[in-house]
């Protein structure tokens, strides 16, 4: 009652100088980065309020999953995080196998060979999203030219994630107990060997051409002008907001699930964690727009280095699915979180023993960051609204679920 | 105004980087191609080609299946309809035969010699009985214009593709319907066929097949002629 009070006392305080205006922005809107639709209440071209309406996009995620059975849920989450899809499979798989490890009458373990090409494969789908989320970025705020680029180098990732899983967005690749053997790929064969070196190859043109991406737009005045120091987020406010992934990092929180709550075999790896700095000669201060997407840039990097580590190591021989005949987790409920391209994706699954989960719930950052739009935004010029927007990288489709 | 300038001179020298990355992709072959008209999707170097295993339009092979209507169960948004009916006591359409699939596209059929019905690709398998007695009418045609005549032939086993058994048939389909209008394309059903007819078109004609019509994306893959059922009488029963 407090605040709504205080609001109410600050409009009428504001009235004596100008009419507030209500504009609808979307949810039709390119810049929206799917069916957003914001409630703009502009005093001039300053916002004195941004209000996020969403539900466009809803389709009954969590409740479908309570008519399914296990395996038929995971193409559903495809559909959460359309960008990277992978990401969403392996979240969903965790979180049942763990809750089917509960089960201590059956011996179930993950194969080797699956936990490597799981990684593998999620780290290309991680450079993926956010070269398309480099990319609509640069065109939300005027530069076309990267966006072409961007979607240059992804067709190459989707094509080597259509060879392995036959398919080019909603993969359905990552199962519960392994990774799908739809295109077999024997261990140690020739297709092995021709699709190792094709991600190689991948690489080696992927690495430098970041750089050429931090020439074009990371460095351009223009866009440094339009992002730097531009709805500063501090690492409390991000906390409270329950911001993580790339949001929380570019607030110059240090947190990273893959490295400090390690889950499937990312303890192996080498790779850093990349936080956002001050930048005074710049401009740029920690926690503004430029700071998230400056995060994104450099984890790109640091995803090529873990895919290079697989790489060197090769993958190991066995079988890619656990022996599972049927999914039927024991009555428990779980709750298991990774770091997916947006930040921390967790499940939360109730099982009461049946082929068929009792509720399932996900956990979108996507959501959490774009709560902490209202609060960014105000007292904003209306061109900062998409800057922000492009820099928390929300996708609708994990928003709404 | 000496700031002014500095940031005039920062933004025209920022935005030449970025042209300079630009100017280079002028000489370098074109990304992009002009997709419904060229079509050539092995022939230009910058085309992709579709790969083996492509999630496409999906396939159903009627002289294969079963009806045991995994697909159907496994499907998440039920695309998938089947009706049958069980044949009466004693009456078969069939006697149990493998159906060989050769990697050039010939189907042969007939049985497999051998105890051991465990089968080994490695080996040569002779086949016995090829015939053109039994089996359903559509792969009989398809054997003759192929000019298998002979009814015992000896086969590598690196020509073979696939084996499927055939056991005699004591379920027959009266409709297998798929809507590809809901269809989600995650691949499970081709997953847990059992003997493989179920499959998802790889190719150009498994992605383009859009239709004008919503209903005519329903794709009826029963064969009622396949139980030697005559034709008047199927259209009888239709009507």
């Amino acid at each position: 009652m407090e605040s709504t009070q205080q609001t109410e006392s600050k409009i009428i305080e504001l009235k004596p100088f100008t009419d507030e205006m209500v504009v609808n922005m979307g949810p039709q809107h390119p810049s929206t980065h799917g069916v957003l639709r914001l409630e703009l209440r502009l005093d001039g071209e300053i916002v004195r309020e941004a209000i996020p309406h969403i539900g466009y996009l809803h389709r009954c995620f969590e409740k479908h999953s309570e008519n399914l059975s296990y395996p038929q849920i995971i193409p559903f989450t495809d559909r959460m995080d359309y960008v990277a899809a992978m990401n969403q499979n392996w979240g969903f798989c965790l979180a049942v196998e763990k809750l089917l490890e509960m089960d201590e009458t059956k011996d179930f373990a993950v194969p080797e060979r699956a936990e490597y090409l799981r990684v593998l494969i999620c780290e290309l789908n991680r450079i993926a999203s956010h070269l398309l989320s480099f990319g609509t970025y640069g065109m939300d705020i005027g530069a076309f030219t990267p966006f072409l680029y961007a979607f240059r180098d992804r067709e190459r990732l989707l094509l080597l994630f259509e060879k392995i899983c036959g398919a080019r967005l909603t993969y359905n690749y990552i199962r519960i107990g392994g990774v799908s053997e739809i295109i077999p790929m024997e261990p140690g064969s020739i297709d092995e060997q021709n699709y190792l070196d094709e991600i190689e190859s991948f690489l080696d043109y992927f690495e430098p051409k970041i750089d050429e991406y931090n020439d074009l737009l990371t460095s351009n005045s223009i866009f440094s002008e339009r992002t730097m120091g531009v709805a500063v987020m501090p690492a409390e406010m991000a906390i409270s907001y329950g911001a993580t992934g790339p949001n929380l990092r570019g607030s110059g929180v240090d947190w990273d699930l893959r490295r400090d709550e390690p889950y499937s075999i990312y303890d192996r790896f080498d790779f850093d964690v990349p936080v956002a700095k001050d930048i005074p000669e710049l401009g740029a201060v920690l926690g503004d727009c430029w700071s998230r997407y400056k995060v994104r840039m450099d984890e790109m990097k640091e995803s090529v280095k873990i895919v290079r580590q697989i790489l060197a190591e090769g993958l190991p021989d066995g079988p890619v699915m656990a022996d599972l005949k049927a999914v039927r987790p024991p009555k428990g409920e779980i709750y298991y979180r990774s770091e997916a391209p947006r930040g921390e994706l967790g499940f939360y699954i109730v099982s009461d023993g049946t082929p068929k989960p009792v509720r399932v719930k996900g956990r979108s950052p996507c959501f959490s960051a774009l709560s902490a739009l209202q609060e960014l935004s105000r007292g904003l010029m209306v061109a900062d609204i998409i800057a922000i927007i492009g820099s928390i990288d929300i996708v609708m489709g994990e928003v709404d679920r | 105004m000496d700031r002014y300038i500095r940031n005039i001179y920062k933004g025209v020298y920022t935005v030449l980087v970025g042209m300079r990355i630009t100017i280079r992709q002028f000489f370098e072959p074109n990304v992009t191609h002009q997709y419904p008209y060229e079509h050539d999707f092995e022939k230009k170097r910058n085309v992709r080609e579709i790969p083996k295993g492509y999630r496409g339009q999906l396939y159903n092979r009627i002289e294969d299946c079963i009806g045991c209507k995994k697909c159907e169960l496994i499907c998440p948004v039920d695309c998938i309809t089947i009706t049958g009916d069980k044949l009466p006591k004693g009456e078969q359409l069939w006697d149990s035969m493998n159906v060989i699939h050769l990697k050039d596209g010939r189907e042969i059929i007939g049985l497999i010699e051998g105890e051991d019905k465990k089968l080994n690709l490695d080996e040569e398998m002779t086949v016995t009985n090829i015939t053109s007695r039994q089996g359903p009418q559509e792969v009989v045609d398809r054997l003759e214009q192929s000019g298998d005549e002979s009814r015992t032939q000896t086969i590598s086993g690196s020509e073979v593709s696939r084996v499927v058994t055939r056991n005699p048939v004591v379920f027959y389909l009266d409709q297998f319907d798929i809507d590809m209008s809901l269809c989600m394309y995650c691949g499970l059903c081709t997953e847990v066929c059992p003997t493989e007819c179920l499959t998802m078109i790889d190719t150009l004609e498994g992605i383009e097949y859009s239709k004008f019509d919503r209903t005519d994306l329903i794709f009826n893959f029963d064969k009622q002629e396949m139980y030697g059922k005559d034709e008047a009488e199927t259209e009888e029963a239709a009507d």
